[in-house]
């Protein structure tokens, strides 16, 4: 198929001979100032040299866009000459006209053609990918503001133990200013009444969400009144989530991983595949811009291997690209059973519906036409990747605990143990187990049972990074994928993990209780396929049971 | 992550060949919308309809040059917020200060690049929504 598109490059060599062709024209413009130069009243004089000037300033900020240097510097040489002789009061200058006269002489030839190509600005230097570290995880930022001191400093002590960063503040009037000294507070936990008077918190919240920067701001309310009434002063300053004492803390932090969920979201991951690279790396600015991630490949044949190593939620695809066309490509890119449900959006000038429409037979989604609108593109990119993560989690994701599932898990261990095979760098594998489940859940019923379970993925998702990869493997069983951790780092982050797991306080009908994990962890290092991976963090996990549970074990 | 797009600048330049080179970066690359004025004065007039989100004015034009624009244009109401870059061929550190002391979110030096420009503008918006 030929290139009907009329591409950015074509289009600006044309330009560039037209600009070449006018280019005489303009020198002969500017020339017809010089004879002025010798006359005899310094005002003409004057007025001469600033009208080439103008020109030569023009002349400087055009040509190296047009792919002329030549003329720009030259122009530059020119421009400067005038200036000085306008400060110099454009005094009376034999040699003056004649120097400037050899300067036009070299700007006309500057526009001839030696070279090809348009270069000049700065072009954004690659990003080096820097592996996030374990211990940079942000906690979120959390106000606690209550009256009672014990019930806060409980709270307090409870959210810690979920990986929040908690503060407590003791009175609604201090909350503006402690939200000032702050900066990033992520949600607030309140109660409503404070010395007797139930109306304080709300007036201060009211008064919080006239600021733009608090609008958004979730709150919680947790407090023993329980009346329409009440509730409704809560809506009508936005209160996100309404919980009457007592209130379980597993079910206030479900409550505050709810309502700050938005502003955790994994980034959209979208491969931009196009030949051109200015109008690649235009797109990814643009999705970058609405915070997604990015990766651009414009070479069509090694596409493979970027969707193995980027594993992208949408590709945008250009149509028309030399050596195979877009349909092809998506043609291709449909055979691989793991990406049939990939979306795939054509980027492309071609305006002819029923081109657009056996593109799609051929495997495209949708078919956005260029030029697009930055917003077009970005809302169009963002509602099929949503589409797409919502039918991809029915298949790939644990209903409960909303960690991988067991053959997804196993699948990406193959996809990241391939990804070091290629590229180098370190991973680790850690098989966990909850300790004494059984009896969780004989003693408390299998509700509480999946509370904890939930717990503990809630704290995995929260402690681990997003390169890491969680998976449910069945009942109690958990595993990590750790990209770029060795065995120490790996064994670390499970010792946290495991501390903060421990001390997380379980409550069923008045009573307290805490559960604990094993944990078996092996580095790719050491062992160097899946499946002897696989062994010897069970091995070692097992060797952690048999030496008295509640403990982290490296595997040798 | 902000919210903010940027979809219609308003650019100024009275060089009919940087006007349409830099019309066609913007829009083929850039994909944006884009009102085109040759003079100050023009763009005076077409701002207020137009509602740009980004103002692109030259610095040196006949009549009205870019700072007077600049002004003229802030003192209408709705283009008080209106992020404006400034366009030059003169690259010298004092003017960049000058025009940033000015109001100017950022300047783009002449020549530029035809190819990179759109990305150039979209990083200055960027950093500007960034935060």
């Amino acid at each position: 198929m030929a290139n009907e598109e009329p591409d950015m490059a074509q289009k600006l060599a044309l330009l560039r001979a037209q600009y070449a062709q006018n280019f005489g024209a303009r020198v002969d413009e500017l020339e017809a100032h010089r004879q002025d130069l010798n006359a005899d009243e310094a005002a003409v004089r004057g007025d001469a040299l600033k009208q080439i000037r103008n020109a030569a300033h023009k002349l400087a900020g055009s040509g190296a866009t047009f792919g002329f240097p030549e003329v720009t510097s030259c122009a530059r040489e020119l421009e400067q000459v005038c200036v000085l002789a306008i400060e110099n009061g454009a005094k009376d200058d034999p040699g003056l006209a004649s120097r400037l006269g050899a300067l036009c002489g070299r700007l006309r030839e500057a526009a001839t053609d030696q070279e090809e190509g348009v270069t000049g600005a700065d072009v954004e230097g690659e990003r080096p990918l820097v592996p996030q570290m374990h211990d940079s995880f942000r906690q979120k930022i959390l106000f606690i503001m209550e009256y009672d001191g014990p019930t806060a400093m409980q709270i307090l002590l409870e959210m810690d133990h979920f990986g929040f960063d908690a503060r407590i503040i003791d009175h609604p009037a201090k909350l503006l200013d402690d939200l000032n000294d702050n900066g990033a507070v992520d949600v607030i936990v309140t109660g409503l009444k404070f010395d007797g008077d139930e109306e304080v918190a709300l007036k201060v919240l009211a008064e919080l969400r006239k600021n733009v920067a608090h609008r958004d701001l979730p709150v919680v309310v947790h407090t023993e009144l329980d009346s329409f009434v009440t509730r409704l002063g809560a809506v009508r300053v936005g209160v996100k989530a309404y919980m009457v004492k007592p209130v379980d803390m597993a079910d206030l932090v479900d409550e505050l991983d709810r309502v700050t969920q938005r502003r955790e979201d994994e980034p959209y991951r979208v491969l931009v595949v196009d030949d051109d690279e200015s109008l690649a790396s235009h797109t990814e600015l643009v999705l970058q811009g609405a915070g997604m991630e990015t990766r651009i490949t414009t070479d069509a044949m090694n596409i493979f291997e970027v969707l193995d190593d980027f594993s992208p939620e949408l590709i945008l695809l250009d149509l028309y690209m030399p050596g195979c066309d877009g349909q092809e490509i998506a043609a291709v890119i449909r055979q691989r059973e793991e990406y049939a449900g990939i979306p795939i959006v054509f980027l492309s000038g071609e305006a002819d519906k029923s081109k657009q429409l056996s593109a799609m037979e051929m495997g495209g989604d949708d078919f956005l036409t260029k030029p697009i609108h930055a917003s077009h593109l970005i809302s169009s990119v963002r509602i099929r990747v949503a589409r797409f993560r919502e039918l991809r989690s029915f298949m790939v994701r644990d209903g409960m605990t909303g960690l991988f599932n067991h053959t997804t898990t196993k699948q990406l261990l193959d996809n990241e143990i391939a990804r070091v095979q290629r590229s180098g760098g370190e991973l680790a594998l850690v098989s966990l187990d909850i300790d004494h489940f059984k009896s969780v859940n004989d003693s408390y019923g299998h509700a509480v049972g999946d509370r904890v379970i939930k717990s503990l993925a809630r704290l995995l998702r929260q402690r681990l990074r997003s390169a890491d990869i969680i998976g449910r493997m069945g009942g109690e069983e958990f595993a990590a994928i750790l990209p770029e951790s060795g065995l120490e780092e790996a064994a670390r982050v499970f010792e946290q993990i495991r501390e903060a797991f421990s001390q997380i306080v379980f409550h069923n009908n008045g009573t307290k209780f805490n559960v604990t994990i094993s944990c078996g962890v092996a580095a790719f290092a050491d062992h160097g396929t899946a499946t002897l991976l696989s062994d010897a963090a069970d091995k070692a996990l097992y060797t952690a049971k048999h030496g008295g549970r509640n403990q982290v074990v490296k595997a040798d | 992550m902000s919210e903010a797009v940027l979809s219609k600048i308003l650019y100024v330049e009275d060089d009919l060949d940087i006007q349409v080179v830099a019309q066609m970066a913007l829009e083929t690359v850039g994909g944006y919308t884009l009102a085109v004025c040759s003079s100050g004065q023009e763009a005076i007039e077409k701002a207020p309809d137009f509602e740009p989100d980004m103002i692109l004015l030259d610095v040196m034009m006949p009549q009205m040059d870019g700072p007077e624009t600049f002004s003229r244009l802030r003192a209408i109401e709705q283009l008080q917020a209106t992020p404006v870059v400034f366009m030059t061929a003169k690259v010298m550190p004092s003017d960049v200060e000058r025009y940033k002391k000015l109001g100017a979110l950022d300047v783009i030096a002449k020549p530029f690049d035809p190819m990179t420009l759109a990305t150039r503008i979209l990083q200055i918006w960027n950093d500007h929504h960034g935060e």
